[in-house]
């Protein structure tokens, strides 16, 4: 298992791909936007997703 | 049936929903990303990687029903997002984003690349190879996103969250002891690693390839590796 080219091509690779297109903007209404109350639900600290 | 079949053919079964669930979160999170990053390439490649994963689950699936485990799969079926309540529509997509392809696409990647550098049956290989074609870019897709964002908007409330990513990724058994009647042999040539190589690929995974990659876009990787060691018994 060749870790180190799985990040070079993986994580590198990705970063490349996002960066060749113009930069994601900060979104001021997302910066001032409240989270919505979290009740306190079994999921307040989030899942995961299965994979192979 | 052998051991290695009748394991196999439920390990391709289980392979089957989990991509028929994916073409649904990229769809989903491909509207999300676009509504607050229109220059992103990002939806673009979750809407092609949506069209992957409705072809792989039907590979999955022809597998599977090959092995003697016919899939019937729910046309209807939803997906839930995935992310704490707690955070707003682009943090809740950065954390899907994560958990699904920079830690599961990215743990998916890992497992194809071990599994064809084994012999399998001729059909079995086939099919990992169609797939292992597509994941590649799944996973890069999450990447993408993560060093977007963390140019753009704050990323660092992600490291404490990890944890929670992990461990709904991993299945209950994946540290305890392998079955008696385990074939490890058997498995691969029919796609499936053994417990044992399951473990550490996935622990290699996360320690060489994942959380190198949140470090480097500013998400502290030390939550997820204090839980790993616990879940791991490593420490």
């Amino acid at each position: 298992m060749h870790f180190k080219k799985l990040f070079q091509v993986l994580v590198l690779g990705g970063a490349f791909l996002g960066a060749a297109a113009g930069c994601a903007q900060a979104n001021a209404a997302d910066k001032d936007k409240k989270p919505p109350a979290d009740a306190g639900t079994t999921d307040s600290s989030g899942g995961g997703v299965k994979g192979w | 049936m052998s051991s290695a079949r009748r394991a196999a053919a439920e390990a391709w079964a289980f392979r089957a929903r989990v991509e028929q669930e994916a073409a649904l979160r990229f769809d989903r999170l491909a509207e999300v990303v676009a509504s607050f990053d229109p220059d992103s390439p990002v939806p673009a490649m979750m809407r092609r990687a949506a069209d992957d994963e409705r072809r792989h689950t039907e590979l999955c699936a022809r597998l599977a029903g090959r092995l003697g485990n016919p899939v019937v799969l729910d046309r209807d079926a939803a997906v839930a997002a995935i992310a704490p309540r707690s955070l707003d529509e682009r943090k809740a997509a950065l954390y899907e984003v994560v958990a699904a392809c920079c830690i599961t696409e990215t743990e998916s990647m890992a497992t194809l690349t071990t599994l064809l550098a084994s012999e399998q049956d001729p059909e079995v290989r086939e099919v990992l190879h169609a797939i292992s074609r597509d994941e590649v870019v799944h996973s890069r897709m999450g990447w993408a996103h993560l060093s977007r964002e963390s140019v753009a908007a704050e990323v660092a409330f992600l490291g404490p969250l990890v944890p929670g990513m992990l461990a709904g990724t991993i299945d209950a058994g994946l540290f305890g002891a392998p079955p008696a009647d385990e074939d490890p042999e058997g498995l691969l040539r029919l796609g499936v690693l053994s417990l044992s190589k399951k473990r550490a690929v996935f622990l290699g995974t996360l320690e060489q390839v994942v959380f190198p990659g949140l470090e480097k876009f500013g998400v502290d990787p030390e939550p997820g590796r204090r839980w790993l060691a616990h879940a791991a018994g490593l420490r």
